[in-house]
């Protein structure tokens, strides 16, 4: 019985203070962290979660990527971006499809989205008259 | 003679064929669709009160539309209410409402696509997703609408007036609220902001971004979510401007962030969490402002140099300056500080010691934010107090050599 207790608690305790799931932004009310504007919108923002498990939101992509390569904070352990076609969800940078240009424009004129499935992707590229591209593309594209 | 005259009218008459057309209950004509369709540039539409339900309606010839006691165009949620696709168009007296609400299209309540001399006047907007919004347009007018959504936290909303890519803009006497930035300016060269009344809204009440040579005058900007942002610009006017009861963690009165070559003259800062906040700001004079009630007056970052600080009012703020860094590029002359505690023996108007603003309470703060818990204990106001006579953590540079004894009549 005390085994299970304590292995209970030690899950509890484990996945409670696991800091590798973004923390959702909250629209009107966070900041960008490179930018300094209030985050509005929930389809183009981004978050990173630095080495050290601290959490940076911003509102644009281009600004995630900036902020990255500026050396303003510790290494970054995971990028997220946000889902272009849901309200305001994150999902890892890595893994997602991105468009760009065209009728996509961002608060800070990354003018970049992302979508989790290439479908989806392909499916808003004429539609938004946009190219696309992938995330070591984006990250490179960005100073 | 008279045949002449005669001559002459009947030819002026043959040229002006600008005719009127009504439109309403009582007249032939039911539907504005219909009356567009009928015109031709150059004439006036006069609508009578009622509610037209019409969907989008587009206007592509150059023609004035006026509304009697404020027809309503209602876009039932769907669309766009009304989209100018022609130069010199007047509209005038409506009351547009229910535009679609669609994150892809930004359906407006107006919209002007690239053209130029549009009049957009007297008119009410009510919960629509953009209030008006002019594209690549050069020399429109907006003045006296008012503007009004609903918007809430977490919730995506356009902006109450917004404009892209444009010149030689007049916005003048609106009043906006409830949108998420209340006027918003991207790409806008030469143009006028001029005795609006922003408030309520979401985010900003003004949102300049990469906008040059545009002025904003005696607007009061109230209680938004954020303050006011100017951000990635040159050569911007802001005079005689209320910024006020901006409260909140990532609030401002005035956000500068990338500007430069700028003047604010004669605001009132009141009631701010942040009077002005700024960052990467070089060659701003700041002159006869007054700072009143806020939180920080002004939170000047290292970044920022070459910025000169003038004639300024600081009073009731409980901190007056903060910096993030040592390194001291901007001047601060002839202000008038209330926590200001030197003598004047030459009876010259000016305090005969120095005067540091940033004190080390605002410092420690700025690196160590929860160090705020120890604010007013006997210990800091004992350190603060050693700290202006020697400073060792706040720069010794950042002074006022000439701080003035009597507070400005501003």
């Amino acid at each position: 019985m005390k085994k299970i207790v304590l292995a209970l608690f030690t899950v509890f305790y484990l996945s409670s203070c696991s800091s590798n799931e973004p923390k959702p932004l909250k629209l009107n009310s966070d900041s960008c962290d490179n930018c300094k504007m209030t985050i509005s919108n929930g389809k183009l923002g981004a978050e990173l979660i630095t080495e050290k498990g601290r959490h940076y939101k911003f509102d644009d992509i281009a600004c995630m990527v900036k902020f990255a390569k500026s050396g303003t904070a510790v290494a970054a352990k995971s990028f997220y971006v946000s889902d272009y076609l849901q309200d305001n969800t994150l999902i890892p940078a890595e893994k997602a499809f991105y468009l760009k240009g065209g009728s996509i424009t961002s608060p800070m004129r990354g003018n970049t989205a992302a979508f989790s499935t290439k479908q989806e992707a392909d499916q808003y590229k004429t539609k938004l008259n946009a190219t696309s591209s992938s995330w070591d593309e984006i990250f490179n594209s960005f100073q | 003679m008279r045949i002449i005259f005669l001559a002459y009218f009947l030819t002026l008459s043959v040229l002006c064929q600008a005719k009127t057309i009504l439109v309403g209950k009582n007249h032939p004509l039911k539907s504005i669709k219909a009356a567009i369709a009928q015109s031709s540039d150059g004439d006036t539409i006069v609508v009578q009160s009622g509610t037209y339900k019409e969907g989008r309606i587009l206007i592509n010839k150059q023609i004035t539309l006026i509304g009697k006691h404020f027809p309503i165009l209602d876009g039932e949620n769907k669309s766009e209410v009304i989209s100018i696709n022609a130069d010199n168009v007047v509209v005038k007296g409506f009351k547009i409402q229910n535009s679609g609400h669609a994150a892809l299209e930004d359906p407006c309540g107006i919209r002007v696509y690239d053209k130029s001399n549009v009049t957009v006047e007297n008119n009410i907007l009510d919960n629509n997703f953009f209030g008006i919004y002019i594209q690549n347009g050069k020399n429109c007018i907006i003045k006296n609408n008012t503007i009004k959504a609903y918007g809430k936290e977490e919730q995506l909303i356009g902006n109450g007036i917004h404009c892209w890519k444009s010149e030689n803009l007049q916005i003048i006497a609106n009043k906006i609220s409830g949108h998420r930035d209340g006027i918003y300016f991207e790409f806008v060269t030469n143009s006028v902001i001029w005795r609006n009344i922003s408030s309520n809204n979401i985010r900003y009440g003004l949102h300049f971004m990469f906008s040059n040579d545009d002025s904003y005058i005696t607007n009061v900007f109230k209680n938004n979510g954020a303050g006011v942002a100017v951000m990635f610009t040159k050569n911007v006017k802001m005079f005689n401007n209320y910024f006020e009861e901006n409260w909140g963690d990532s609030a401002y009165g005035l956000l500068l962030k990338e500007i430069a070559d700028s003047y604010i003259f004669n605001n009132r800062f009141s009631k701010n969490t942040s009077g002005i906040y700024m960052e990467g700001t070089s060659r701003i004079k700041v002159e006869k402002n007054v700072f009143e009630s806020n939180g920080w007056g002004m939170k000047i970052q290292a970044s920022c140099m070459e910025n000169e600080i003038v004639n300024n009012n600081y009073l009731k703020n409980t901190f007056d300056i903060s910096t993030n860094g040592s390194l001291v590029l901007n001047t601060f002359n002839s202000n008038y500080w209330d926590k200001y505690e030197g003598y004047d023996l030459d009876k010259n108007g000016i305090g005969d010691v120095p005067y540091h603003p940033l004190s080390l309470f605002a410092v420690l703060t700025e690196t160590n934010p929860s160090a705020m818990l120890l604010y007013r204990s006997f210990m800091i106001t004992l350190l603060d107090k050693s700290e202006k006579v020697l400073p060792s953590i706040t720069p010794d540079n950042f002074i006022d050599n000439s701080p003035l004894m009597k507070s400005l009549p501003l």
